[in-house]
């Protein structure tokens, strides 16, 4: 049996292609039944997230495997050949488990690190198996991608550092204010990225928030979707008092916020420490004020700044995770060698102990003389012996198998022994 | 001997846990440190141990002399941050803690009480002088923690204020943690070391006849102790936070130390009981 994976992901297919390829395939019952029903497929599971879809299988005739396999995917997608054949890539065997487990441990993700695609992936496992499309190999693979994922995740930094301008702002808040719980957010303007900000530091805990605009109409809409409290920009100077995270992107043209009004709402909060966040260009707060002490601000620069250190530092993990995989995948490969095998040594194992049970029998009638202890030990000196001479043999055709040399002792083995051929 | 081979595991241990957390802190695996701190817990149990051993087996407190208090100091930190440990989330404090306990143990076994004479001068004897002892060092490693949480803080600070986050700043806990530290260690500390100092004179008063008579290390200990009379005034009271509590536990712990260990080396004391 040989392993193949086969598909198209964000790096080879634009978002034109993966969307058909993804609506089609919304129905993934459909999709595996089709796959499942190509007659050189013995396993198989099928994968499909917003940026990528691929099939995997565990196949008996490679060629023709993979011809039926385009033709499913192709009439899934509605999609010609040539527009297809352009953006789908086909691996075998050791670089087919290379790809899963890059997969899986989310080298392969358009952001690299993000934790989604692992649960994507068990996802679709389980629907495999829900088909009874998984057989042993497939599980086995499944199972070793699932610990690799693991292992990369917990070995190497993949998954450390926010890698986006909003995450980057909540790691900096726990940074500076450690727990978040019942932190106040003072939320000055209105904006994409400030919003996200503010809904991202509330998953972590900030409840309490205060939204001030310009215009006070602005101000209660926005409140409104926070579950905050609306302001108008009169009474900015007190409610930065109450403010331990203020995120500021008015499309103002000069400062809003100036280093006086921070420094006496330091004082009135008697120096806690303040958090300033300041997204909108040009600059609503002072760059002055972030020279006063407990005060710490950022504005989008800096902040992308961190994002970019963080993503090149996501990418010298990644090469540590490449060695992770590689040695993961020879692991892997040698469990497969050795599955080659199994057939021969159960079928040895069989004869054998068909051997012992006729044996016994033709000796029953002088066992009988024999108590019960004594008869239960000849059982065991006998498996045992036999065990010891089955030992090397098997030991040395693993070894073998694992060096790919393993057909001619299996033949030999059927042939001395008259093993029948399945 | 029981006791001076638990004093000797208790080394080794602080030791390792100390290694443990360096090796953390290059390789940057919390598992290591994670170790190093359960490390770090054996090391304080079999520490415990030792006292209680050592109580027995030479019939006095065992806290008293250089070497013991130096010993008990170590004991101390190490347990007031495994307590810190439980309540906030501040492991790679141990770090910086696991080294001065191993060294403090260093010293005390340098210092030569090890195994040697056990036996101590009668004015050293009696409930009083115990009690002067625990509290003061007890007071002592609070402010050490204080002193070095604030460490942290500046370092923490200076990273985050020059927006270079993404290195060791990392490792390090958020200043507002930090800055707790620093708040429960001088609020405990200061009424540790202040009763410490009265439980003292009152022992001073029974063998010299007065409560107080200007010794070098008494003046030295009185300047640290109103250091932190006026820190804890601007913390409590003015609402001094951060940055400016955190250098300046530095300082007042300085002046400590120097009254602990520097008044040995530059006067003569009648604090001196080696």
């Amino acid at each position: 049996m040989n392993i193949i994976l086969i598909g198209i992901n964000h790096k080879t297919a634009p978002v034109e292609i993966r969307e058909r390829l993804s609506i089609d395939c919304e129905n993934p019952d459909r999709s595996l039944i089709e796959i499942a029903g190509i007659p050189q497929i013995k396993e198989s599971m099928f994968l499909s997230t917003c940026n990528r879809v691929e099939v995997l299988a565990g196949v008996a005739d490679v060629d023709s495997a993979v011809e039926n396999l385009k033709a499913v995917i192709f009439s899934l997608g509605n999609l010609s050949s040539e527009e297809m054949e352009k953006c789908l890539y086909v691996y075998h065997s050791d670089d087919a488990v290379r790809h899963l487990f890059r997969v899986a441990s989310s080298i392969d993700s358009m952001v690299m690190g993000e934790p989604q695609i692992l649960g994507q992936v068990k996802d679709a496992y389980r629907q495999c198996v829900e088909h009874n499309a998984s057989g042993v190999i497939l599980n086995k693979l499944l199972h070793h991608a699932f610990k690799v994922a693991k292992r990369v995740r917990t070995e190497t930094g993949i998954a450390n550092n926010a890698v986006s301008v909003s995450f980057a702002a909540v790691e900096l808040a726990k940074k500076i204010l450690g727990n978040l719980k019942g932190k106040t957010i003072l939320l000055v303007g209105a904006g994409e990225m400030s919003e996200l900000a503010a809904k991202h530091l509330m998953g972590s805990g900030i409840s309490r928030i205060i939204v001030a605009n310009r215009t006070y109409g602005q101000a209660v809409k926005l409140a409104d979707d926070f579950h905050g409290i609306p302001a108008g920009f009169d009474n900015l100077e007190d409610k930065l008092q109450e403010a331990d995270i203020v995120i500021s992107s008015t499309g103002a043209p000069g400062y809003i916020i100036e280093k006086a009004m921070i420094a006496s709402a330091l004082r009135g909060r008697k120096n806690r420490l303040m958090f300033l966040i300041d997204i909108a260009v040009p600059r609503d707060i002072d760059p002055e004020a972030g020279a006063i002490d407990n005060v710490y601000l950022y504005n989008i620069d800096n902040l992308q700044e961190i994002v970019d250190e963080n993503m090149s530092s996501r990418m010298k993990e990644a090469e540590k995770a490449e060695v992770i995989i590689d040695e993961e995948v020879l692991e892997f490969s040698g469990w497969l060698k050795t599955l080659k095998t199994v057939p021969t040594i159960v079928s040895l194992r069989d004869k054998v102990d068909e051997i012992i049970e006729g044996e016994l029998g033709r000796s029953a009638s002088w066992m009988n003389n024999l108590g019960e202890e004594e008869k239960e030990n000849v059982k065991i000196l006998i498996s045992s012996v036999t065990n010891k001479i089955l030992h090397d043999p098997i030991t040395g055709l693993k070894e073998e198998s694992q060096n790919d040399g393993a057909a001619p002792y299996i033949a030999a083995i059927k042939r001395l022994f008259r093993l029948d051929d399945d | 001997m029981m006791d001076i081979l638990f004093f000797k595991i208790a080394l080794c241990a602080y030791l390792i846990s100390t290694l443990g957390y360096i090796a953390s802190l290059l390789i940057g695996r919390v598992l290591i440190a994670r170790a190093s701190t359960w490390i770090l817990l054996g090391a304080f149990i079999v520490h415990t141990v030792y006292f209680l051993f050592r109580g027995i087996e030479t019939g006095h407190s065992p806290f008293i002399n250089l070497y013991e208090s130096l010993s008990f100091f170590a004991w101390a930190i190490s347990g007031i941050y495994l307590a810190f440990q439980v309540k906030t989330k501040t492991r790679v404090l141990g770090a910086f803690v696991s080294p001065v306990a191993f060294l403090l143990m260093m010293a005390a076994s340098a210092s030569g009480g090890l195994g040697g004479d056990v036996s101590m001068p009668a004015i050293l004897q009696g409930r009083w002088v115990t009690i002067h002892v625990i509290l003061s060092v007890a007071g002592e490693a609070l402010f050490a923690l204080a002193c070095l949480a604030g460490v942290m803080y500046l370092i923490q600070d200076g990273f985050i204020k020059s927006k270079k986050v993404s290195g060791f700043s990392r490792l390090l806990p958020s200043l507002r943690d930090l800055d707790r530290i620093n708040h429960i260690c001088l609020l405990w500390g200061f009424p540790l070391l202040t009763l410490g100092v009265i439980a003292g004179s009152i022992w001073a008063r029974t063998v010299w006849g007065s409560h107080w008579h200007w010794d070098p290390k008494q003046v030295w200990t009185l300047i640290a102790w109103t250091f932190y009379a006026v820190l804890l005034h601007q913390r409590l009271a003015i609402g001094w936070k951060g940055r400016k509590i955190a250098f300046f536990s530095i300082v007042a712990f300085l002046i400590l130390l120097f009254a602990f260990v520097g008044v040995y080396m530059f006067f003569t004391t009648s604090h001196r009981f080696v």
